[in-house]
């Protein structure tokens, strides 16, 4: 185990330092960064000065290693138009991502489970079948339209949901403010609805579709047929036999789930001005602010590698075939 | 029976919280929604228009413009030149606060120029970086408590109008904020100070000083143009800034909205660079006068306007804004033949496949409205009279920006850039000198560069006026750009409130009102 745990950080070094190497390109890609730090109107000794003290000047493989040992440290800088460091900036939108990603995961999961159950029960009916289109037409729809239209019908014409805007949960609870946490709760999960649907409808007809078939695998083995032969009752087949055994699959993909949605939040956090990391990173590569740029891509990353390593670790300890 | 009555209850409390959140803004409230994130209220930083928008009505400044262009009185009641031009004394009002209940007073206001101008704040806004060199600021002095001077290198009559974008702010309250705490948490010298600031999602200002119709602002930041426009039609936001055109008929139909088109000061047109590594016979054609002038006669621009911006323009003559424009100068006309006869006559005819020489045109793809269109339009009208044209369009941000900056776009490119209300030495300043960071096309023609220093030497502003007509005459005949239109800025605006959108990007909500 010990060996797999080493040999599984290592890639996640590896993989966390190609990621700040891409990161670093970045900045360098579009020609002389000294640029991006001084207005536009300066004279050339404000721009060679500027160079010197950003340290531009230096061999590219300095400049690098510098920027390794920073970010290291959560120093990437101080961000171009926010004027505060970047890790500070990403620090204020962090928590309103997590919880839509969260919430969206949520949606993913809690829904899947009996869709996926009662697909794979009514096999062949209507009842399957309309399932499957739904879950189809979930994977088809870009969630940025499934947004817009959600907007235009449930914010726009019925008005049962806020169009746009976001209350903070997380952020009271991380700061031990549990009474303001508690109180904006109804809205924090208001505000959280619609959104969290649009990021998550892909996952959740993919999971169903997964927890559909992995039902109907279970349901033919003799185990199932012999619990039936027993005399037990539809129900208790069904949730205490084949679903246990089915959702394996199922719970495996879980795991891996919230890096997918992280990435899936940058769009709709736009659409629905989700103050977020996704909107952050889309906002400051607009506005060429390299250093938020950076951070936001390396802190997502890392998010996604770490979780992802802990889902195999996990992964590992349950079914030690994995560690070979 | 458990899991229904959680259900019950969650159902209780979102209808609870959507009777919250779904109500219209309270009377003594306006809210705006910009499609730009707002990133610093650090006088010394403020760069962006939405900054700007923003810190308007938090602080001060010595002079405003006009929604017809004048520079008028603010905190300064009146100003004076001194005989070599070098130097402005303001007479500053008297018995005005800041927020934290500190006189602000000409020493405050000699503090707000030298802190922007101080190296060792690393300052990048619009007051170090582009309003002191363009005014050639050397210092600024507080005589008395009512009286400021403003100290330049060089005689500029443009002075008054470029402070309106110095922000004045209390000294004793900023030299005890940190820098970050200078971009989150400004001392307001102006009507409204800052109540809540939830970055990326809103920032909601208090009125604690006259003048305002409203007691709160809230800025709401929707970068999503749909989504402005939705928050608009259902009337929890009242003005919008940049709806897109696509959706400005559903605006007007609302019911709830009307839509407010101008036509802003943002000077867009096509560059034709003549920098020497430009060097293929099309790059080698556009050096000369002549064949940029016929060039100027094959784009239709008005129907560029008409169908690609949904907007009716008149074709802009130069880089100044009407109404300081040079008025004897006619818009070219789309006279497709009269641009084939000028390219005849200056040597370039058609050859057997009908071309006369090959162009790159480049162009952003959604930085402007309808960018990409209308550069590949452009090149269209090109290509229809033998200047067989290939269309390039570039992401703006990490691509086209650095190549305009380094003068490489090109050999013709599509760019905007923003202009002013004002004066048209304002405009005309992205062109100050050969070597300056704007002159992205690298003209150099000494009939409009060396009247720089005529203008310094006039004496009278119709004498200023006159060499700047005579300018504009030579940038119209012989100049570098390929003239479109000024940019349209398109608003949304509620039917509860009573504001009108000006030309120069500026929001200004202390006429605002509730309609009657």
């Amino acid at each position: 185990m010990w060996t797999y745990i080493a040999r599984r950080l290592i890639q996640t070094v590896i993989v966390i330092l190609g990621v700040t190497l891409i990161s670093f390109s970045a900045l360098h890609i579009g020609g002389d960064p000294t640029f991006l730090f001084v207005p536009e109107r300066a004279s050339d000794e404000q721009i060679v000065e500027a160079r010197r003290r950003l340290g531009f000047d230096r061999p590219l493989y300095e400049q690098y290693a510098s920027f390794v040992i920073n970010a290291a440290q959560g120093d990437f800088g101080r961000s171009l138009t926010h004027r505060r460091p970047a890790i500070e900036v990403i620090g204020d939108v962090l928590p309103a991502t997590i919880e839509l990603t969260l919430f969206s995961m949520i949606i993913a999961t809690v829904f899947a489970v009996p869709l996926g159950v009662l697909a794979a029960l009514k096999r062949g009916t209507t009842t399957d079948g309309s399932i499957m289109i739904l879950g189809m037409l979930g994977q088809s729809v870009p969630s940025f339209w499934l947004g817009i239209m959600m907007i235009m019908l449930f914010g726009l014409d019925l008005k049962w949901f806020p169009i746009s805007g976001h209350v903070p949960l997380l952020d009271p609870l991380l700061a031990g403010d549990f009474a303001t946490a508690f109180t904006n709760l109804p809205q924090s999960l208001y505000y959280l609805t619609m959104p969290s649907v649009a990021v998550g409808v892909y996952s959740l007809s993919r999971n169903a579709r997964l927890v559909r078939s992995s039902m109907l695998e279970v349901l033919s083995l003799d185990y199932v047929r012999t619990a039936r032969a027993k005399g037990l009752g539809e129900f208790a087949v069904v949730v205490h036999h084949a679903l246990r055994n089915a959702w394996l699959p199922f719970v495996t993909m879980i795991g891996l789930e919230f890096g997918f949605l992280l990435g899936g939040v940058v769009v709709v956090e736009m659409v629905f001005s989700w103050p977020g990391i996704g909107r952050l990173l889309f906002d400051a590569i607009n506005k060429r602010d390299i250093p938020l740029v950076q951070a936001s891509v390396i802190v997502m990353s890392v998010m996604f590698v770490a979780i992802n390593l802990i889902v195999d670790l996990i992964y590992a300890r349950i079914d030690p075939r994995v560690r070979l | 029976m458990r899991l229904f009555r959680l259900a019950l209850m969650a159902s209780a409390a979102i209808a609870g919280a959507s009777s919250l959140a779904l109500a219209a803004p309270a009377d003594d409230t306006i809210v705006v929604g910009f499609g730009a994130d707002i990133s610093t209220l650090d006088p010394g930083e403020i760069g962006s228009r939405s900054d700007a928008n923003v810190a308007a009505h938090i602080f001060t400044t010595l002079t405003r413009i006009s929604e017809s262009g004048e520079v008028t009185p603010n905190f300064a009641e009146s100003w004076s030149v001194s005989g070599d031009g070098k130097d402005i004394t303001f007479k500053l009002q008297a018995g005005r606060v800041c927020e934290d209940g500190e006189a602000l007073t000409a020493e405050d206001a000699a503090y707000s120029f030298t802190r922007a101008a101080d190296p060792a704040m690393e300052f990048t806004g619009n007051t170090p970086g582009f309003v002191f060199p363009s005014i050639g600021y050397t210092g600024a002095e507080a005589v008395d408590d009512t009286t400021l001077v403003v100290h330049m290198a060089n005689k500029n009559s443009l002075a008054p109008g470029f402070l309106n974008e110095v922000y004045i702010h209390c000294k004793d309250s900023y030299e005890k904020l940190s820098k970050d705490d200078a971009t989150a948490h400004p001392v307001a010298s102006g009507s409204y100070k800052l109540k809540s600031w939830t970055a990326g999602s809103e920032l909601v200002l208090e009125k604690w000083q006259d003048p305002g119709n409203f007691t709160n602002i809230v800025f709401r930041i929707i970068p999503e143009a749909s989504t402005r426009t939705a928050e608009l039609m259902a009337g929890n936001v009242d003005i919008i800034t940049n709806a897109a055109p696509d959706q400005l008929d559903a605006i007007d139909a609302s019911g709830s909205a009307k839509v407010q088109k101008v036509q802003g000061t943002r000077r867009m047109y096509v560059g034709f660079n003549q920098k020497a590594k430009f060097d293929t016979p099309g790059a080698m054609a556009i050096k000369k006068a002549d064949v940029r002038r016929a060039l100027q006669y094959a784009v239709d621009v008005p129907t560029i306007c008409q169908q690609l911006l949904n907007f009716t323009c008149e074709r802009a003559t130069g880089l100044a804004n009407p109404p300081h424009d040079n008025k004897d100068l006619k818009p070219y006309a789309y006279d497709p033949a009269m641009a084939e006869k000028l390219l005849d006559e200056a040597g370039y005819p058609r050859d057997a496949n009908g071309v006369r020489f090959e162009m790159t045109l480049q162009g952003p793809r959604g930085r402007y409205l309808n960018d990409a269109n209308v550069t590949t339009a452009v090149g269209q009208y090109l290509s229809d009279i033998g200047v067989k044209t290939t269309v390039e369009l570039y992401e703006w941000s990490s691509v086209y920006v650095p190549m305009i900056r380094a003068h490489d776009a090109g050999p013709m490119f599509f760019l905007g850039s923003g202009g002013g209300l004002w004066n048209a030495q304002y405009d005309m300043s992205d062109l100050a000198t050969v070597d300056s960071g704007p002159n992205y096309t690298e003209w150099n023609d000494p009939r409009w560069f060396d009247r720089w220093a005529d203008i310094t030497k006039a004496t009278s502003v119709e004498e200023e006026d006159k060499i700047v007509n005579e300018m504009l005459k030579v940038f119209y005949d012989d100049g570098p750009w390929l003239l479109m239109y000024f940019q349209p800025d398109f608003y949304g605006v509620s039917n509860r409130v009573s504001w009108t959108a000006r030309r120069d990007e500026v929001i200004e909500l202390n006429e605002a009102s509730l309609a009657k």
